[in-house]
């Protein structure tokens, strides 16, 4: 069912105007749930199970993406394997839920197989390649952005590398102390700072959504 | 109600009130009292050439969802989509986005066919210009790599919510010599955003996506709402700070405590 544009910015609108005041005004001062609440409550659970289906949606869109490559022939194999891999997948597990419900005993036996033996490593894999990464960047970074901030980045990065090694800890002395500050004052007030922008950024998308002026949901 | 509910609520009341109060003066007028992103700029640059060269846009709205805080950003990401869509699909690439959320899979693939509806190029829409990658942070971040690989693509706009991740996928960029533009809502992956990528949007400058590429006056009004707020939240943290110095604090608590 295809909702024309003011039902569903009307609609979209109301159910977020809900759900904003159910989370400031969801409970009264001996801790009950209001109206309001209930409410709140229940449109999210809606929500998340509409964000299941909507999983379900993720993966037929990537299979069909996959398959145009293959139809097309550019970078097939990689496209094969990855149609592949999610076709077995689902196979196995749909077994496994099949013969886990007919034991009555928790199984998943082969879909834990292939967590353990095949998603696992590579995504650890993956996450040597990111340490990788990131020193590679870390070094050129100063090429590529030459300034004041890219030098204190720098330098606070090696400062807090040197001194997170336990056996140079011990003989730096003042150093280490150095370390302990950065990670106290500067650190945690630049997050802040950052945090709070962050907040007020997403208040601000909020409001834009919910008077209709933004519209993530079409219409 | 609880105090700090209502107190939330006239802050929200507030911040929409000087949104309204900024659109309703003519304040925010295009362009008007914005200070300069290069970020934006290079990314407006790079809009037209990716339009005169034949190349693509990519536009990544992370894997954030749509329930949480984490779903702001991804909103301003689809936001940008629509933008940026809008002035690059009259190239000979039009622009693809990927996601790492179902649902956001969803809402990008709406947003390009409602855009390519409303300029009259509706025929021209491709299903499969938005693409659900992976799942998971690296599959994500292995989906997502061949895009920003490929020859075709001029651009990566990463716009919404990532992880450490996004090192794979800036680096990826970095490499293959195309401009990257990357913000995420993620302190860690800020850091590792402005160690990696060309043009970094750090703290709010992500949330200003709008506001620069002239989506609309409430941006812009946004925008200076924000300030104002920022600068009152600084005042009271000053303030807090003098308080707790002069011991204030105590009698500050002993008050409050009386009005819960």
């Amino acid at each position: 069912m295809k909702f024309r544009a003011p039902l569903s910015v009307a609609i979209a609108i109301g159910v977020g105007i809900i759900v904003l005041l159910g989370y400031f005004f969801g409970a009264n001062s001996a801790g009950q749930p209001t109206i309001l609440g209930i409410l709140r409550d229940y449109f999210l659970q809606g929500a998340v199970v509409v964000a299941g289906m909507a999983l379900l949606v993720g993966v037929f869109n990537l299979t069909s993406a996959h398959a145009k490559k293959i139809r097309q022939g550019g970078g097939a194999l990689y496209s094969l394997v990855t149609v592949l891999a999610l076709a077995i997948t689902l196979v196995i597990g749909t077994f496994d839920l099949v013969m886990t419900y007919l034991s009555g005993e928790p199984g998943l036996t082969w879909t834990r197989w292939i967590f353990e033996n095949i998603q696992l490593p590579i995504e650890t894999s993956l996450m040597a390649v990111l340490v990788v990464s990131l020193t590679y960047a870390a070094t050129r970074l100063l090429s590529r952005r030459l300034n004041f901030m890219s030098a204190v980045f720098a330098g606070f990065v090696f400062i807090l590398l040197v001194t997170s090694i336990p056996a140079l800890a011990a003989q730096l002395g003042p150093i280490a102390d150095i370390r302990s500050w950065i990670m106290s004052v500067p650190a945690v007030g630049g997050a802040r700072g950052l945090l709070l922008g962050v907040a007020l950024g997403t208040i601000a998308t909020g409001i834009r959504i919910l008077v209709g002026v933004d519209r993530p949901y079409g219409g | 109600m609880t105090l700090t509910g209502l107190l939330g609520f006239v802050f929200i009341l507030i911040f929409f009130g000087l949104m309204m109060l900024f659109v309703v003066s003519g304040r925010s007028r295009p362009g008007v009292n914005l200070r300069q992103i290069p970020a934006f700029t290079k990314l407006r640059r790079a809009i037209g050439l990716a339009v005169e060269a034949g190349s693509r846009l990519h536009v990544s709205i992370g894997r954030g969802g749509v329930i949480g805080t984490q779903s702001a950003s991804a909103f301003v990401g689809l936001s940008m989509l629509e933008r940026l869509a809008g002035s690059a699909s009259t190239g000979d690439k039009p622009p693809i986005a990927t996601s790492g959320d179902g649902v956001l899979g969803v809402l990008a693939q709406d947003t390009l066919q409602g855009t390519y509806r409303r300029i009259g190029l509706g025929e021209q829409f491709d299903p499969t210009s938005s693409q659900v990658v992976g799942l998971t942070p690296f599959s994500f971040a292995a989906g997502t790599i061949p895009l920003v690989s490929d020859k075709k693509t001029g651009a990566n706009i990463l716009a919404g919510s990532f992880g450490s991740e996004v090192a794979l996928i800036t680096d990826a960029g970095e490499r293959s010599g195309n401009l990257t533009l990357a913000g995420t809502d993620n302190l860690p992956a800020q850091s590792i955003i402005y160690a990696t990528a060309d043009e970094p949007l750090i703290g709010e400058e992500l949330y200003a996506g709008g506001a620069y590429l002239n989506v609309g006056p409430l941006h812009e009004a946004s925008l200076q709402a924000q300030d104002v707020l920022r600068w009152s939240l600084v005042a009271v943290i000053l303030l807090g700070t003098i308080a707790k110095l002069f011991g204030l604090d105590v009698i500050l608590a002993q008050l409050f405590e009386g009005l819960l």
